[in-house]
């Protein structure tokens, strides 16, 4: 009975085995029957946590930051039956309301700001870009309320078919006005191949895959450049990349774009180990000691945030008094621009190579930091003059 | 003539088949192939392990959009950083072979002298391969949740708003959230954070209405579904104050009960196999 039992066994084994070769081959000659691929664009693009993958010619998935899978389809194409609404775009998409700087600076890089962007979550008189001026000169862009505290009224008033948001608290109410979202931000910080590529999960929306490429090829141009240039320092600089806080130390961790660049150009970042979410939070005592042989700190204050000198900053936070940044190396401030320059990463990545290796990059004119000096000038002028007194 | 030779050829394929099943049997059930097979899982774990730091992102949607779906999308076009897995799949495929194989023939052996031991003996003998055999349940079980699994991998909620299930199954309704947050002076930098977040639902359908509290390694059961806090806001208590909101991971898992059934079977084992070693070995060396 038992060799019976041994013998079932071993041929429901075999079986088993053939059976599971026949679904494989049938499932794959499925696939291929199902699946139209565009051979123009590649079927699948992951982008950080952002993915696209081309379904078939009018049918594209893409998953947001919020790991949520929403279908594009063309405009007059039958939309899919088994997806919620809210979560069917139809592109091209023609109007789009953005919470943050880099969503419009994504736009814009597109080149589909102008004829797209219909409102925003900042004031006119914050903004630097000049189509947004314009716009909302004309009555084109509107202010929406502040990103905590959106007026949902004046949101509907403005049809936009997208919202390109970082906030996904919005959803529930988005989802009762109708409004597709794509929330932009994951809780990891965007890598530098996220940050570089993140225009190829905007183009589908907006058909400007051509437009992305080319930014993408433009940026892989300017990061060859510099790794090309900055292998030839013989400099290798330690760098700091945040901000102590009344409360809070917030800096930019190793796998975020700022540190994987610094690492690309023969630097030392020296939060390198940290992973996690952009500005995240460490201990004071982890930033002191990274501090204590760092060459170059870069603020997230702007000048009007107090980031006037060294000086400045350590009076704002006695705590970091000490750190060798604030002594014997030097501290960059963004200027206020530098957040609406997204588009123009290029050269904004160029620069911060130049700032991390001047002997390479001689006389490198600065556009979106500012060097801070040791003291406020005005502070040290009114010190020369009571000398002199 | 080549009509004859192969009628010949065949004949001798068919008699010599269960013998060569015999031996494929014997193979594939051997300690060799299991030591070789575990020693490989090792190695390819440790490329695994480079693999996966600092691409979470990368394996992160496995668990939303299913085993086949990944494979076809992320797995495929990351050959580089997805290979091991692959064959950590291939791996495990061979070692439950292995270990089914193996722990059958001895299951069987025991079962063919079963009139040598007494009946408690007999069972405690059979403990290691009830392990084996909860192993192997466990195994399914997981694979059963990446290939059949419904999930709606991110449901966001704020104060007041609900989500319907997938076929009308049930009505979440999220109705407060009550954090417990560090007010200690001793980690000052903590101060204010978020220790261990509390959201409370309403869960109801056209018959029953109740209330659940989830939190992290909190979920809730729901007609089916299992409801797990994703991420949630604000995180701490102070001046950037963020809107109420959670994040839910939404599932429908078959084979979350395969694998609990293996997990009790492998615990009974573990058991059985503890007294044998405390009551009969010990019997045996006195």
């Amino acid at each position: 009975m038992i060799a019976q039992l041994r013998v079932i066994i071993q041929r429901l084994g075999a079986l088993l085995v053939i059976l599971l070769v026949i679904a494989g081959c049938k499932g794959e000659t499925d696939k291929q029957a199902v699946v139209e691929k565009d051979p123009s664009q590649p079927a699948f693009l992951q982008i950080g946590s952002f993915s696209v993958q081309h379904v078939s010619p009018s049918r594209t998935h893409v998953r947001d930051g919020a790991g949520r899978t929403l279908v594009l389809i063309e405009r007059g194409t039958e939309p899919p039956k088994n997806v919620p609404a809210t979560q069917i775009i139809r592109v091209p998409v023609q109007s789009v309301a953005a919470y943050g700087y880099f969503e419009v600076c994504v736009l814009r890089a597109l080149g589909v700001l102008e004829n797209t962007l219909v409102g925003v979550t900042t004031p006119a008189n914050r903004w630097f870009i000049p189509e947004i001026k314009q716009g909302m000169k004309n009555g084109k862009i509107a202010f929406l309320g502040d990103s905590s505290k959106i007026d949902f009224e004046r949101l509907e008033h403005q049809h936009p078919e997208l919202v390109l948001t970082w906030d996904p608290a919005i959803i529930p109410m988005l989802d009762q006005l109708g409004i597709p979202c794509v929330v932009t931000t994951t809780p990891e910080a965007m890598c530098l191949n996220a940050r570089m590529r993140f225009v190829q999960f905007l183009a589908p929306f907006f058909h400007k895959e051509q437009e992305a490429d080319a930014f993408f090829a433009r940026i892989r141009s300017a990061l060859d450049d510099i790794r090309a240039r900055t292998v030839t320092s013989t400099s290798k600089p330690k760098v700091m990349w945040g901000d102590v806080y009344e409360k809070r130390v917030l800096v930019e961790p190793g796998n975020a774009w700022v540190g994987e660049l610094v690492g690309l150009a023969q630097s030392d970042y020296q939060f390198d180990d940290i992973f996690g979410t952009s500005c995240i939070e460490i201990t004071l005592e982890r930033f002191l000691y990274s501090g204590k042989d760092a060459d170059i700190l870069f603020t997230y204050r702007t000048i009007d945030s107090g980031a006037t000198s060294k000086e400045a900053l350590a009076r704002m936070n006695p705590l970091i008094k000490d750190i060798a940044p604030l002594h014997t190396g030097r501290v960059y401030s963004p200027k206020p621009h530098y957040v609406q320059s997204g588009d123009r990463l290029d050269e904004i990545l160029t620069e911060i190579a130049a700032i991390l290796h001047p002997d390479v990059y001689p006389d490198f004119p600065l556009q979106f930091f500012n060097e801070l000096p040791d003291t406020d000038p005005v502070l040290a002028q009114k010190e020369n003059k009571d000398d002199d007194k | 003539m080549t009509t004859a030779t192969n009628t010949t050829t065949l004949e001798n394929a068919v008699k010599s088949s269960p013998s060569t099943l015999s031996t494929l049997w014997k193979m594939a059930g051997s300690i060799n192939l299991s030591i070789i097979l575990l020693l490989l899982l090792t190695l390819d774990s440790l490329v695994g392990y480079f693999c996966l730091d600092r691409n979470p992102s990368l394996f992160r949607p496995m668990g939303d959009m299913g085993l086949m779906t990944w494979i076809d999308t992320y797995g495929r076009h990351n050959l580089a950083v997805t290979g091991w897995f692959f064959v950590l799949l291939a791996l495990l495929f061979v070692l439950c072979c292995n270990t089914f194989v193996c722990t059958t023939d001895r299951t069987l052996r025991i079962l063919r002298n079963r009139k040598q031991h007494s009946t408690a003996r007999l069972l405690f003998r059979l403990a290691p391969h009830c392990m084996h055999y909860a192993l192997l349940l466990i195994l399914t079980g997981y694979l059963c949740s990446y290939l059949f699994s419904i999930v709606i991998p991110t449901q966001t909620l704020v104060i007041g708003s609900e989500y319907i299930l997938p076929n009308q199954a049930g009505t979440i309704r999220f109705i407060s959230f009550d954090p417990v947050t560090y007010n200690g002076e001793r980690l000052y930098w903590l101060d204010g954070n978020v220790l261990s977040p509390k959201a409370t639902l309403r869960l109801s359908t056209p018959h029953t209405e109740q209330e659940a509290v989830i939190g992290f390694n909190r979920p809730a059961r729901f007609n089916g579904y299992s409801l797990h806090l994703k991420n949630f806001e604000p995180k701490t208590q102070g001046k950037m104050h963020r809107k109420t909101r959670i994040d839910l991971h939404v599932r429908k898992d078959p084979g979350v009960m395969l694998y609990l059934a293996g997990l009790i079977l492998f615990s009974f084992g573990m058991v059985l196999y503890g007294c044998e070693w405390i009551f009969f070995r010990e019997v045996s060396k006195k």
